[in-house]
């Protein structure tokens, strides 16, 4: 089956261009004219996924690939990883630092929003090793899930 | 899309003159320019106005599509709209010198925008105010002042044109004014009327009529300040040497001119002054586009309103300006000393206009959606997958030497069948070859 895939390296603490490949997802998917709601779903997954691997990760990648029935986000960094998943998953749960809180980061409702916007979300970590966040977006669901 | 032409409605291409130096295809927001023949063209329906070819080319192979200067008030009422912008082109000199010397040069008219611009900003502080607690309102807003950025949205982000505001913008509210109060005060001169838009950009093309409309009660042509700076510098002088009194034909807006309009010129001057609790201004056309994607994405939801605008450092940043940017800010900063700021109009009688829908727009911004979306037919998952699978292939540079702006835009024209992917240099001459110790001949 036909599939498309592109990858944007990520730069651990680059605020200014954080969010950039997120961006380039959404115009990408516009250009493909995917249903609008869809769209906007996995923006707020990329972006969340993108910045918690700048703010809280380490150098890494986004990758996102289009196939005729999916979406796939695959974000991936190099970064301390994160000891106790169920815990970061929990909603207002955040480690962000200062700096990122000044800047109106660290609400901890980033994984929580992962979770309710993707149709599947796959969050693999260990300390020291890492952190690989998978989101399954399906194109034609039976019905559109609408959170 | 459409054939590619040498004019749009706002901006003309001189082959005669262009380099084929690629300046301009980095420029365009929309991508809409490529070089055909070491020529630059357009892609016509892609064009948005905004005027960045124009600054970009050193060859002034590319001008905007105004109304030329020439005969003015020559067998008609002229009447001038001017803005701020105009003003911040002349150190030292007061607004009514320049509205007195634009007499000089044939104006009949001429007309401030301070006024309008107060009867804006209070009405779009209103609407804000009013549907703060309702939550009717998408938000962010986004200011409908600049016409370039609100066809980028019609454009790109044709979601977000539910989040332009749905007031009239100031020059509406102007030549509405014109219109109703001016109009039948002149029309006993028996003469047509003109109004003579005086624009940092070529935002508003030169207005010319289609064949066949209904003709108008006035024409409205948009002229550029570049082009009439000459003639109004010199005019100027005099008006200030002369100090000759104010006409007694004054009509009363005519001259009130306030440090809250000067403001508007500049980047962050519209939400200054507009008292709304959370407001933003960005200015850039990459700016403003990060901060539009930003917005498409659902962040910024806590901010009200948001200042675009494609120029930087605003208007006075508008490619058709006679002054450089920060000489004319700094005009304006002077002219704030000097004016200080605050309103003129009262509250109360801008409240009962908003209330009898006086601030309306006839026309819903999503319209827009209609003329400016992008009409490229959609990739299938095909082609797109051909795309990034040429772009493997291509270096990366975005040298511009095949005439597409960027090496993805490139990739994208030949799976489309609009460019031969030959026409990159790096593809044609087999340069990864080359470079890996290989010639193509050597191959075979
Ligand atoms: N890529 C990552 N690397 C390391 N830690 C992470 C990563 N992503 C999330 N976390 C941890 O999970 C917590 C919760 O994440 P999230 O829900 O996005 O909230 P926030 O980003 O606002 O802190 C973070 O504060 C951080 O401790
Ligand atoms: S920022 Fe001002 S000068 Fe520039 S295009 Fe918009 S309206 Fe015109
Ligand atoms: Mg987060």
């Amino acid at each position: 089956m036909a599939s498309v895939t592109k990858r944007f390296p990520l730069r651990a603490r680059d605020f200014l261009h954080a969010g950039e490949a997120s961006i380039q997802v959404q115009a990408f998917l516009k250009t493909m004219r995917l249903d609008p709601g869809l769209i906007r779903r996995i923006a707020i997954c990329s972006y969340e996924a993108e910045m918690n691997a700048v703010i809280h990760g380490g150098n890494g990648e986004l990758e996102m690939t289009l196939a005729e029935d999916r979406i796939v986000i695959e974000v991936r960094d190099e970064g301390a990883g994160i000891a106790d998943i169920e815990l970061a998953m929990q909603p207002g749960y955040s480690t962000a630092d200062e700096t990122a809180r000044e800047m109106g980061f660290g609400a901890g409702m980033g994984l929580p929003n992962m979770k309710t916007h993707a149709d599947e979300l796959e969050l693999a970590s260990a300390p020291g090793r890492g952190t690989r966040a998978r989101m399954i977006f399906r194109r034609r669901p039976p019905q559109e899930k609408t959170p | 899309m459409s054939p590619p032409v040498r004019e749009t409605l706002y901006v003309r291409f001189h082959p005669e003159r262009c380099q084929g130096c690629a300046s301009c295809l980095k420029v365009c927001p929309t991508k809409a320019i490529r070089i055909r023949g070491r020529k630059s063209l357009c892609l016509v329906d892609r064009c948005i106005g905004c005027g960045a070819c124009i600054g970009a080319c050193a060859a002034g192979a590319i001008t905007a599509a105004v109304h030329p200067v020439e005969g003015i008030g020559a067998g008609h009422t002229a009447i001038a709209l001017v803005s701020p912008v105009l003003y911040a082109q002349f150190p030292n000199v007061m607004p009514r010198e320049v509205l007195k010397a634009l007499r000089r040069l044939g104006f009949h008219h001429t007309i401030d925008s301070s006024i309008f611009l107060e009867m804006f900003q209070f009405a779009a502080a209103e609407f804000i105010r009013r549907n703060r607690t309702a939550a009717e309102a998408p938000w962010p807003l986004i200011s409908p002042v600049c016409p370039a950025v609100v066809r980028l949205i019609a454009f790109k982000f044709p979601r977000l044109l539910a989040h332009v505001l749905p007031v009239l913008r100031p020059v509406a509210l102007m030549a509405r004014e014109v219109r109703d109060t001016l109009l039948p005060r002149i029309a006993a001169r028996g003469l047509p009327a003109v109004l003579y838009y005086i624009n940092p950009c070529p935002t508003m093309g030169a207005m010319r009529t289609p064949p066949g409309s209904p003709p108008l009660p006035l024409t409205e042509v948009s002229i550029g300040i570049n082009e009439l700076y000459p003639a109004l510098r010199r005019a100027v002088e005099e008006a200030v040497a002369e100090a000759e009194p104010f006409g007694r034909e004054g009509f009363e807006f005519e001259t009130c001119t306030t440090g809250n309009a000067s403001l508007v010129a500049m980047s962050g001057g519209e939400i200054a002054t507009m008292r709304i609790e959370a407001s933003m201004a960005v200015s850039g056309m990459q700016e403003t586009t990060a901060y539009l994607s930003k917005i498409e994405m659902g962040l910024f939801r806590d901010v009200e309103y948001f200042e675009l605008r494609t120029c930087r450092e605003g208007c006075l940043g508008g490619v058709l300006n006679a002054v450089d940017k920060y000489l004319a800010k700094s005009n304006i900063h002077r002219m704030i000393h000097i004016y200080g700021l605050g309103r003129r109009i009262p509250r109360q009688s801008i409240l009962r206009l908003y209330d009898r829908g006086c601030f309306h727009p006839e026309q819903s911004p999503l319209a827009l959606a209609e003329i400016f979306a992008d009409r490229k037919p959609p990739l299938t998952l095909a082609q797109a997958a051909e795309i990034e699978r040429l772009l493997g292939e291509l270096p990366g540079y975005g040298c511009g030497a095949c005439g597409a702006p960027d090496c993805p835009t490139f990739a994208e024209d030949v799976v489309r069948g609009l460019a031969e992917r030959d026409d990159c240099v790096w593809l044609s001459a087999g340069t990864r070859e080359i470079r890996s110790g290989r010639r193509k001949d050597e191959r075979r």
